[in-house]
């Protein structure tokens, strides 16, 4: 039996590129992990990643490849244990420091491969960006439409007074 | 400031051209409900308030229960677990099954979920944090232009106070939001004043609640108040006796407990079946006390197969002043005695002392109860008389008129019973004439004018560090602080605020906004009755002119 380490995977990106990549850096996604004990012979049919584009998927394996030698993620740490620190390690930082649509992007790819770790950083990058901002500052950053009359808003500030810093 | 401005300007430009390239769309939008929740999820409160007001889909969004509930649990639930005494080693001893058991259902706030349909966490977080932080809004309801005498007798339960006066019988406000007389019933006969009033909070039927009142003739009446008609029905009656005042009443239907004046205890069974045929309750036990001393209060529990009725009192002794007992007497459903037993919380060579004088009712003393009187003078230098005493087990808070409260803890296994040392609460700058413990160590504490109200976390007693510490800091209460909300009532909720925020320094007080110009030296006294739930503090409070108030904190 050959070393898990040595063998590769091909990945298939919606735009139908393929990638050849490590299968223990592949695995880090609970998708490919599923499918290729489904598929029982790994590196020889290709798996087709349906909702990734070949540059996001590249990506994701980036930050796959950097982080192959986590610990496996533990299964129910997910609610309650869940640290609700925002902090983010070093070079998961530098990683993040690209344009919205893609940052959206890997969210969605995480999403998609249920690469749990990753979806936690893009998702508190996410919230690092909405921390610290006014509402206006919010919408602004991130284009939201403002749908309530200024009357409407100013009726939720009353409300949410309470709960503000002061 | 120019240069922002322009700046500013030049984004909306620059934000408006945007908007119709595509490549500018708002991404954020584009994740599931389920994605932007787990965005959400790492946001303090402060800020997911700020995301409501983002658009509509993110009022809902930044609303969701799931995210507040985690905020609720965060910040008061788990906390509280390193509070609660015995709670790590649960299961480690038969004895504390019960109360450990009872300990877990505070943890799970197990009140808030079986109250049926969904919980709004939000809120629920809200009301909390308010709590903890002492603000509120006050709202006045008048209850009476003359003072009753003797006075009003108020009790609350779930969301609606009930008052017992000679003049005007037995009445019902809600506490709610409109705060309008929900029943009222006069008292039939012959005009014997009551003198104590209990609500039943133990059973579960939400249309009917019970209420019991007692006379000074010695005679008690039995109400029904129905939710769905908002009206009072009278069950029965009981003839006077010649056991004297009734001091005391607890219920716990179908049970009732009498204490009267003379020391007598009495305990009823009342025929649970249809209300149309009331016939009258069947007396299960009597019991005779000579070492129970006003202020005292009885309360009743119902176990398994057996019904316990506590009384709580205070004592005096020598040397130690004023301190605390409480007499347990456990009965069976049929009325036969299984256990009575009794434990103060003094040490064993201190004596009470034995009294010339008869004790007298609370409820007929008039307000003075702050003031020592000649026979308690020698004794006021460690512990003053209780001006008032709360029991909820396991918690039994007495107020003094010496600035301070004093916590007890009671623990009541199958084989003891038994009165921890008192812990002197502080934070009170006057004295404290009234206080009231809730179910989960909350408690709420009124000086004797009225001016100060407290909010206090007493959950667990302080048999751990941290709450030793808390203890030793005074970082146990909290003062409220009533705060205007626009649009209501401008002049009652101002003048609550007068009430709470002069209060340190005057010794005038004007109760009402309306007379504060006309009659600013009139005095507001409070008579010592307090109460709480889970949304308001109530507050009897009585200006010199006689005239009566319900003082009602809203924390919603």
């Amino acid at each position: 039996m050959s070393s898990e380490g040595e063998q590769t995977v091909k990945l298939v990106s919606s735009d139908n590129v393929e990638i050849v990549t490590e299968r223990k850096v592949a695995e880090r996604s609970m998708l490919i992990k599923n499918m290729i004990e489904d598929l029982g012979a790994p590196g020889e049919e290709p798996i087709p990643i349906m909702n990734v584009s070949e540059n996001v998927l590249k990506k994701v394996l980036e930050w796959c490849a950097q982080h192959k030698n986590d610990p496996a993620p533990t299964q129910d740490d997910d609610a309650d244990s869940r640290k609700k620190t925002t902090d983010i390690e070093e070079w998961d930082q530098k990683f993040m420091q690209v344009d919205q649509e893609m940052l959206f992007e890997i969210i969605l790819a995480a999403n998609y491969m249920d690469i749990k770790a990753l979806l936690d950083v893009g998702c508190k990058t996410v919230a690092n960006m909405i921390k610290g901002k006014s509402p206006e500052e919010i919408r602004k950053t991130f284009n939201i439409q403002n749908d309530f009359t200024p009357e409407e808003e100013d009726q939720i500030r009353r409300e949410n007074e309470w709960a503000e810093d002061r | 400031m120019v240069k922002r401005g322009a700046e500013e300007a030049g984004l909306d430009a620059d934000h408006e051209a945007k908007r119709v390239r595509p490549s500018s769309r708002d991404h954020l939008s584009r994740l599931s409900d389920e994605l932007v929740l787990r965005v959400l999820s790492y946001l303090p409160v402060s800020q997911l308030v700020l995301c409501q007001r983002l658009s509509r889909k993110y009022r809902v969004l930044a609303g969701d229960g799931q995210l507040w509930k985690q905020h609720y649990y965060d910040r008061f639930v788990r906390p509280r677990a390193s509070r609660l005494p015995g709670l790590k080693d649960v299961g480690s001893s038969q004895k504390s099954l019960h109360f450990a058991s009872k300990a877990s259902k505070w943890l799970d706030e197990e009140h808030l979920i079986k109250r049926g349909g969904r919980t709004n966490w939000k809120r629920q977080y809200k009301l909390r944090h308010n709590w903890t932080s002492g603000s509120c809004a006050v709202n006045e309801i008048q209850v009476a232009e003359q003072a009753p005498v003797p006075p009003v007798i108020v009790q609350m339960h779930d969301g609606v106070i009930y008052m017992a006066d000679q003049a005007d019988g037995l009445r019902a406000w809600s506490a709610k939001s409109d705060r309008k007389m929900l029943a009222q019933k006069g008292f039939a006969h012959d005009g014997s004043p009551p003198t104590s009033l209990a609500v039943d909070s133990i059973s579960s039927d939400e249309k009917i609640s019970r209420v019991v009142v007692g006379f000074e003739n010695g005679s008690f009446g039995i109400y029904s108040l129905d939710h769905a008609h908002s009206a009072f029905s009278h069950c029965y009656s009981h003839e006077p006796s010649s056991n004297g005042v009734v001091s005391s009443v607890a219920v716990a239907w179908p049970y009732v407990v009498t204490m009267t004046a003379t020391q007598l205890l009495s305990l009823y069974k009342c025929n649970s079946a249809a209300s149309s045929a009331p016939s009258p309750p069947r007396l299960l036990h009597s019991l005779k006390s000579h070492t129970v001393w006003p202020p005292l209060t009885t309360s009743l529990r119902l176990t398994g197969n057996s019904v316990v009725v506590s009384v709580a009192y205070a004592i005096p002794t020598y040397l130690s002043g004023w301190t605390v007992g409480v007499q347990e007497v456990k009965l069976s459903r049929t009325g036969d005695l299984i256990d009575s037993r009794i434990s103060s919380a003094i040490d064993q060579h201190y004596r009470p002392l034995a009294f010339a004088s008869q004790p007298m009712t609370t409820h007929l003393t008039p307000a003075s109860g702050g003031l020592a009187t000649s026979t308690t003078l020698e004794l006021r230098h460690i512990h003053t008389k209780p001006t008032s005493l709360s029991y909820p087990h396991p918690y039994l808070l007495v107020s003094h008129p010496d600035n301070t409260l004093t916590l007890y803890l009671v623990s009541s296994t199958t084989d003891s019973l038994s009165i921890s040392a008192g812990s002197r609460l502080w934070g009170h700058t006057s004295s404290v004439s009234g206080a009231h413990v809730g179910g989960r160590g909350k408690a709420v504490s009124v000086s004797k004018r009225g001016d100060e109200l407290r909010v206090w976390e007493l959950e667990g007693g302080f048999s751990s560090l941290a709450a030793r510490k808390r203890l030793a800091v005074g970082d146990l209460s909290v003062r409220l602080q009533p705060e205007t909300k626009p649009g209501s009532e401008l002049d009652t909720a101002q003048a609550g605020l007068d009430l709470v925020n002069r209060g340190s320094d005057n010794t005038t007080l004007s109760g009402l906004a309306r007379v504060d110009d006309a009659d600013s030296d009139e005095l507001t006294l409070t008579r010592g009755w307090i109460g709480f739930d889970e949304e308001n503090v109530v507050v009897l409070k009585e200006q010199s002119q006689g005239r009566q108030a319900l003082v009602v904190y809203d924390f919603t």
